[in-house]
């Protein structure tokens, strides 16, 4: 375990862990050390199994951000926040107290408690006894959170970077505004939705007072030995997007640079758009249907007229709306980190109220995104199986440092 | 009167050792334990007066460094304090619970962020100085702790007197109220009604600790096994509003009378603790929280904002009978309370038509988020206000 490590267990947890460990383990500043090291379980039993799993922890002080080119774990929470409060200071404390908090949950600690049981505890507990499965917490600042109807809230409107607006109204857009937009976002993922949402859950109890929770969104995704997932319709999603895992592709179409004032430099665009699919007409869609709307085969996930998943599309084998055509055609490299969703039934219809959680980062989302969006909006094929009910555009900051903040840069740079 | 609520407030007493206000049973929260036997003990204290002088100079080595942003430094000697704080805390906590938490408060985040790279210096000074004032405090707390459950037992004679208050008002109204419905007298028994509610409503967790007085005089439908047993406020609300008669509804009448005549005498003769108390402040937030901004509490005359404001209203007298124990150990929150208390009353101010509170199903479902999100920031501050005990 390394050296940082050590800071999230806090003395009353060293002294919880001496107590279950028993008198193995002396408390003193010789010992000290020893208890430290004990995993977020609380047993000893568990300490040499915490120690070697590295890699299930994903550090959240980092250059940038984690959650955006680290490979896709299984579950998401998003929370988008409005902010309640009109005093800078204390969303800037609330911005430390989140930072705090998303180191502690994504090294698995927990937030230790006062002595006075009459309190309620610091840390909610679900994730007790659990490793941190690969959490990681990314954040994000909506154009609201600089103005709101040209009013500049916190004196900061002159640190909104170039490209963060609102995205515009698409062809088809059937947006519902209470899942839309938000001052804040924090994206959570982790392989254990338990772990994903206990993250969520003290971010939002960590809020309240400064910051109301405007939508939540859960996700989830599922693939095995590195094959392309597949969406709800069934056919492998995103082939055409499988972002390469080299520094230069990120340099080149993810991480912003010039242009952008400070706290955006090695930062990212998030785009986030809520996709409906009406699973339940789709199924009832015949097979020859079903592909020509993709313009891939529904089993291997070829293109029209080529063999493999990984083949180059033909475009003269792809039918004329064919999402795969379309999107070759405004095709511009993007980071793309999608999930499906599914949130219960349509009280309207009784269908199944599920649908793609679309979630790209890219350095220029005007060049890179919303022409793509566009055209896909007029034309997409697909459109007769889906609508977009949500839209969000956050630009994610550059990674923190330790004892640092997210974000400190845009009040004190 | 809610299900859920009372289970929620049972494990609450389990697991805090609170005996609800049932205050004639044994007392078994550990503090209370602690604190009667520090009483005794004044050569702790004056040990512990030896440890506060130590403990000072070693932080004041570490303001040096914190000072002088010397990053090794600042490890050392936060390291050193918190050995030395490890080595006498745990008789400070049974001696000076309040200043322990205080001392806690600070001495917990400098250890944490001292061991960070790269430290917020900024943040290490500021808790640095408070765990001065903290400690200069502990060097000199002989009175201070019996000062504390002086000013505490104030507090509950206070609130007691305005619990009494109430409940001579509500036995007032329930009697004017229960004598229009036994007249069928409808529009009448509709007035009486709104009126008995918000005495109720501001005492509740008094009434909920007496057993099966609650459910008898506050039940929903959904709360009871059968229709046929179900007594009570609301067993009548149904009647005025839903079937608009009171025919039938005598037996249910006298119950509810004899049932709030009960609940005066036994509150009476109860003797409050602190912690009951402040606990049942927080039970009126968390009522108003669940029940009523949900609109379920008042499902035929939708008088729930009534209940909501009255809820508010029991919790602030709580807050204010608090408030000098509270002012005594945290400022701020004090403050931040008083901030919070008028914050809410100016939104329910908006929330009045004709001087009266507007029906459940009239508000808007962003007026309702708002009132929702006024009461966790309220009930959110109102937890910690058990600091003080």
């Amino acid at each position: 375990m390394t050296e940082e490590k050590k800071n999230g267990y806090t003395r009353r947890e060293m002294l919880k862990v001496s107590a279950v460990a028993g008198a193995g383990i002396a408390i003193g500043a010789s010992g000290l050390g020893t208890v430290l090291s004990i995993g977020k379980t609380l047993s000893p039993a568990k300490e040499t199994a915490a120690t070697s799993k590295a890699d299930d922890t994903i550090p959240f002080y980092a250059k940038h951000q984690a959650g955006i080119i680290t490979p896709q774990q299984e579950f998401i929470y998003l929370g988008s926040f409005n902010l309640t409060t009109s005093s800078k200071d204390q969303v800037i404390a609330l911005l430390k107290d989140w930072t705090k908090l998303s180191d502690v949950l994504t090294r698995g600690a927990i937030r230790s408690s006062t002595d006075n049981k009459l309190l309620p505890p610091n840390d909610t507990g679900e994730a007790i006894d659990l490793s941190p499965a690969k959490l990681t917490v990314t954040f994000g600042f909506g154009s609201s959170f600089f103005k709101v109807n040209g009013v500049d809230r916190f004196g900061i409107s002159d640190k909104q970077p170039a490209f963060l607006k609102d995205i515009p109204h698409m062809p088809h857009d059937n947006l519902d505004k209470k899942a839309s937009g938000g001052d804040i976002c924090i994206q959570v993922c982790a392989d254990n939705e338990q772990v994903a949402f206990h993250a969520l859950r003290q971010f939002i109890k960590a809020s309240t007072g400064t910051a109301s929770v405007h939508w939540i969104q859960k996700g989830f995704i599922a693939s095995e030995g590195g094959k392309t997932p597949r969406n709800l319709f069934g056919f492998k999603d995103g082939t055409a997007n499988a972002a390469p895992t080299n520094e230069a592709f990120h340099k080149s179409y993810i991480w912003t640079k010039e242009n952008e004032p400070s706290w955006m430099n090695d930062g990212t665009y998030m785009c986030y758009r809520k996709i409906r699919m009406f699973l339940e007409v789709w199924d009832r869609t015949s097979l020859q249907d079903q592909e020509d709307t993709f313009g891939r085969k529904k089993d291997t996930g070829a293109p029209y007229g080529r063999k493999k998943e990984s083949d180059s599309v033909n475009m003269q084998k792809q039918p004329v709306n064919s999402h795969v055509r379309l999107a070759k055609q405004a095709a511009q490299p993007i980071l793309r980190r999608g999930y499906s969703y599914v949130d219960g039934m349509d009280e309207a219809t009784g269908n199944v109220d599920a649908g793609l959680i679309f979630i790209s980062f890219q350095k220029n989302p005007e060049k890179q995104i919303l022409p793509m969006l566009k055209v896909l909006g007029n034309q997409d094929a697909l459109n007769e199986y889906i609508s977009h009910i949500g839209s969000a555009m956050f630009a994610c900051p550059k990674g923190v440092s330790q004892g640092s903040y997210i974000g400190k840069d845009i009040f004190e740079a | 009167m809610k299900k859920a609520i009372l289970s929620l407030s049972t494990v609450f007493m389990i697991s805090t050792g609170i005996a609800g206000c049932q205050s004639n049973q044994t007392e078994t929260t550990s503090k209370q334990q602690s604190s009667a036997s520090s009483e005794s003990s004044t050569k702790t204290s004056s040990s512990i007066k030896k440890d506060a002088i130590r403990m000072q100079k070693e932080t004041k080595a570490l303001q040096t460094a914190i000072e002088s942003k010397d990053n090794s430094a600042i490890k050392k000697t936060a390291e050193t304090v918190n050995n030395d704080w490890l080595s006498f805390e745990n008789n400070v906590r049974d001696s000076f619970p309040l200043l322990y938490t205080e001392i806690e408060k600070y001495e917990q985040p400098i250890f944490m962020e001292a061991f960070n790279d790269k430290p917020d210096i900024e943040k290490l000074a500021q808790d640095a100085e408070k765990l001065q004032k903290a400690l200069a405090q502990l060097e000199k707390a002989k009175e201070s702790k019996s000062k504390t459950s002086a000013v505490l037992n104030e507090a509950v004679k206070n609130y007691q007197s305005y619990v009494n208050v109430q409940m001579d008002e509500l036995v007032k109204e329930t009697t004017t109220f229960t004598e229009a419905v036994k007249a069928q007298n409808i529009d009448q028994a509709k007035e009486s009604y709104k009126k008995a509610r918000v005495y109720y409503e501001r005492i509740e967790p008094i009434a909920e600790s007496f057993g099966d007085l609650d459910p008898k005089i506050d039940a929903r439908i959904a709360d009871v096994e059968s229709e046929a047993k179900w007594t009570g406020f609301h067993r009548i609300e149904k009647a005025l509003w839903k079937d608009n008669s009171a025919a039938g509804q005598e037996k249910v009448a006298n119950q509810l009378l004899a049932d709030v005549k009960e609940l005066q005498t036994k509150t009476k003769s109860l003797t409050l603790k602190p912690e009951a108390m402040v606990a049942g402040a927080q039970e009126l937030l968390n009522e108003a929280a669940i029940s009523k901004i949900t609109g379920e509490e008042e499902a035929y005359s939708r008088i729930d904002l009534i209940d909501l404001a009255a809820n508010e209203e029991g919790s602030k007298a709580v807050y204010q009978a608090v408030l000098p124990a509270l002012v005594e150990n945290n400022k701020k929150l004090a403050d931040q309370l008083d901030a919070q208390f008028n914050k809410i009353e100016a939104t329910l101010v908006t929330l009045k038509k004709d001087g009266e509170y507007l029906p459940y199903n009239e508000m808007s479902k962003d007026q309702i988020r708002q009132l929702s999100d006024e009461l966790s920031q309220l009930s959110n501050l109102m937890k910690d206000t058990a600091q003080i005990l």
